[in-house]
């Protein structure tokens, strides 16, 4: 059974991931939401995304266009732009050494499993 | 196409949102955006859905206040310290005349005037006449307007219009 997850470990990388899925393929925010819950954060909310789709887009890491819908009002689609691609890169490339570390740190302090 | 019922979950949601964004500089824009966004993912899941995903308004709020970066003048907050500030002072006056009226009544009645920053104010409690009557100054206008001013600019946290992101230097509290 998954631990319960620390909301704060989720707001340092949220940014990253949100830059990642868009570079993937560009989607609308609802669509964002769901796509992270198949990625495996079935916890994240809406109301948790959009306030971070609107600094990255304010930030100019993201740009938007707005696309007609079949049902409903036109919906905004985001894209990274260059400057967001810079920025997942250099973020991912950090985030994976914090990783090493942690783990590294982990290891001498978690009990090892017997086989 | 929406109904009148999701039309009215969707604005008083965002009324509540609206309300719980004053602080942040052009969140009208936001409020807009939203609203669109509502609209359309209401087609998907339905409009009682797209609102609980996003949460209670005032939390939804606050994400976008920490987004910024930097913290914010509350002026809302400051006009409800200030009001009741305000509100305190009046409620005090009205109580001193009440106590000072009962008083010249118990002593046999009579009148009494009383002089504050310049505005002389006359109580009268007969057996015919029961009155409060007070002139007004400047020296009253400034007491009032800083009875008001200073609890708004403590609740606003005014010092914060100057701080800059964290980034750089200046820091608030």
């Amino acid at each position: 059974m998954d631990e319960p997850r620390d909301p704060q470990l989720l707001k340092g990388v949220l940014p990253m991931l949100v830059l990642a899925l868009l570079t993937e393929r560009e989607s609308y925010g609802y669509e964002l939401v769901t796509r992270l819950h198949e990625g495996g954060l079935d916890d994240l909310s809406a109301g948790t995304l959009y306030p971070v789709l609107n600094r990255l887009e304010r930030d100019g890491q993201i740009s938007s266009r707005l696309v007609a819908s079949s049902a409903g009002p036109a919906r905004k689609y985001y894209l990274p732009t260059d400057t967001g691609a810079e920025q997942l890169w250099s973020t991912a490339r950090a985030w994976q050494q914090l990783a090493v570390t942690v783990d590294h740190l982990l290891a001498r302090a978690t009990p090892k499993e017997t086989s | 196409m929406s109904s009148t019922r999701d039309t009215l979950v969707r604005e008083l949601y965002l009324m509540r949102f609206s309300w719980a964004m004053q602080d942040y500089p052009r969140y009208k824009p936001i409020v807009r955006e939203l609203r669109t966004e509502l609209t359309a993912t209401a087609a998907e899941v339905g409009m009682r859905q797209a609102v609980a995903d996003l949460g209670h308004p005032r939390v939804l709020a606050d994400g976008y206040l920490s987004e910024l970066g930097r913290p914010v003048p509350r002026w809302t907050t400051g006009a409800v310290w200030g009001a009741l500030a305000v509100a305190a002072v009046a409620y005090l006056a009205m109580a001193y005349a009440v106590g000072t009226l009962d008083t010249i009544e118990q002593m046999g009645g009579g009148t009494l005037e009383r002089v504050f920053l310049g505005a002389t104010t006359t109580f009268v409690a007969e057996s015919s006449t029961l009155a409060v009557e007070s002139t007004f100054t400047w020296q009253v206008l400034v007491f009032y307007a800083l009875v008001f001013t200073v609890p708004f600019l403590l609740g606003a946290r005014v010092w914060r219009s100057w701080a800059s992101s964290p980034t750089g230097q200046t820091v608030a509290a």
